[in-house]
């Protein structure tokens, strides 16, 4: 099962892409995140959410959906 | 003369009633900046019964790109004072209140409490979990927006004990891990429309429509036109917490907070600062064991007498009002990392002894 990931924010930037899709198979939210971060490096100093299937999600949650979205918080006023 | 909410009356969903609720009504706007200006514009034209504005800064030429009720001639001048001026010849049958000051965990409680709903203007963290945290205490609603570059995201938390912003974000960022303010542009319509979403939620839930955007993130892209809507859940332990606690809880990241004073129990002995005594020369008692620069607030100082360096400058005086006034000749003059001393002279001197 293909998902699609999407980059918002200053992930974006650090991913370089705003989506891309991935193919590697994950148990857990936990598990995509860290490999997100394995192969963004930057991710690792940043705080952000999952969401998957438009529903933002735990780390512990199963991962289910095809559509992933990583969400950071913002800052600006 | 024809009724100026007429429009709003006329929409079966508000009528006559509506109106009135929206006229009853007290939002409280923190920061009147790129979100707070387009907010207060629409809530006002609205006919929002009591309005309060609260922003401790001042108006500078990089804001005028999209804080849209500041013009050239308001440069250096307090934003929630002008902002109420220019508010004021909109809508003169509304109730309008400035706070120039910032909002602490000291008076977090004093002024929320006085609105029902809590519009989040800010450009920090460290007010939005403040906003968010009185929020839950005092059962307000609060509307927040944020901006990244092209991006905006808006929600609102604490409705009907609905969510909350730490049900979103429990853990606050670190300080630099979130680019601040001034480090990243904005294209200056995205603050309008995410200000503008933010005025009409409060509508909304002023009207008491159902379909608001409690437990929901809506995350709004200008450049691909995508608006994405986010569903997310409650978090009780987060809620809990605050209202054990029974007080908000500041969190660390200060990072564009913006605040004129300075306590001394805030100041570490190895911090690089520059001490200016704005007390006139024959004031006593003189500070013996630090070094410190004279600029009594009587006399004129021009911009490039105070050389801004890597040092923190803070001023002081007797008790803390002249050093004020200062730091805000100082901000007017486009000096940063000024601030007053809360303390006085001789609170100083002990202090200066000590370290």
């Amino acid at each position: 099962m293909k998902i699609k990931v999407r980059y918002f924010g200053q992930i974006k930037e650090i991913t370089g892409k705003s989506d891309e899709y991935l193919v590697e198979q994950f148990e857990t939210v936990q598990s995509l995140k860290s490999f997100l971060k394995k192969r963004y490096p930057e991710l690792n100093a940043l705080n952000f959410k999952i969401a998957q299937d438009n529903k933002i999600d735990e780390d512990s949650s199963h991962l289910h959906g095809t559509l992933i979205d990583l969400l950071p918080p913002f800052s600006g006023g | 003369m024809e009724n100026r909410y007429q429009r709003h009356i006329q929409l079966t969903e508000i009528g006559t009633e509506g109106q009135q609720k929206i006229q009853k009504s007290k939002v409280l706007v923190v920061g009147a900046g790129g979100l707070g200006c387009p907010a207060l514009q629409y809530l006002t034209a609205a006919g929002v019964g009591t309005l309060g504005i609260m922003d401790a800064d001042v108006v500078t030429a990089s804001n005028l790109q999209r804080q849209i009720l500041f013009n050239e001639n308001d440069l250096g001048k307090n934003k929630a004072v002008v902002a109420q001026e220019r508010l004021r010849q909109l809508n003169s049958e509304i109730i309008i209140k400035s706070y120039p000051f910032a909002l602490t965990h000291e008076n977090v409680a004093d002024f929320i409490n006085l609105f029902e709903i809590i519009i989040d203007g800010t450009d920090n963290f460290y007010t939005r979990y403040l906003i968010n945290d009185q929020c839950i205490l005092s059962q307000k609603v609060m509307i927040y927006g944020a901006l990244f570059k092209f991006e905006g995201q808006v929600s609102v938390f604490n409705h009907k004990d609905g969510p909350s912003y730490r049900c979103l974000f429990p853990s606050p960022p670190k300080v630099g891990e979130i680019p601040n303010c001034s480090e990243v542009g904005v294209l200056g319509v995205v603050p309008g429309i995410i200000g503008t979403y933010q005025a009409t939620e409060a509508l909304k839930i002023i009207l008491g429509f159902e379909d608001v955007l409690s437990g929901k993130l809506l995350c709004v892209n200008l450049l691909n036109h995508s608006n994405t809507l986010f569903n997310f859940e409650k978090r009780d332990t987060e809620i809990k917490k605050i209202k054990k606690l029974k007080r908000v809880i500041p969190i660390e990241n200060k990072d564009c907070f913006v605040d004129f004073e300075v306590s001394l129990t805030q100041l570490s002995s190895n911090e690089k600062i520059m001490w200016i005594d704005v007390r006139e020369k024959d004031e006593a008692p003189r500070i013996t064991h630090l070094e410190i620069q004279e600029y009594p607030l009587s006399r004129s100082i021009t911009s490039n007498s105070i050389v801004q360096g890597e040092a923190k400058i803070i001023a002081f005086c007797q008790t803390g009002l002249r050093s004020k006034a200062f730091v805000q000749k100082m901000k007017n003059k486009g000096i940063k990392n000024c601030f007053s001393l809360k303390e006085g002279a001789s609170e100083l001197n002990d202090w200066g002894r000590k370290i």
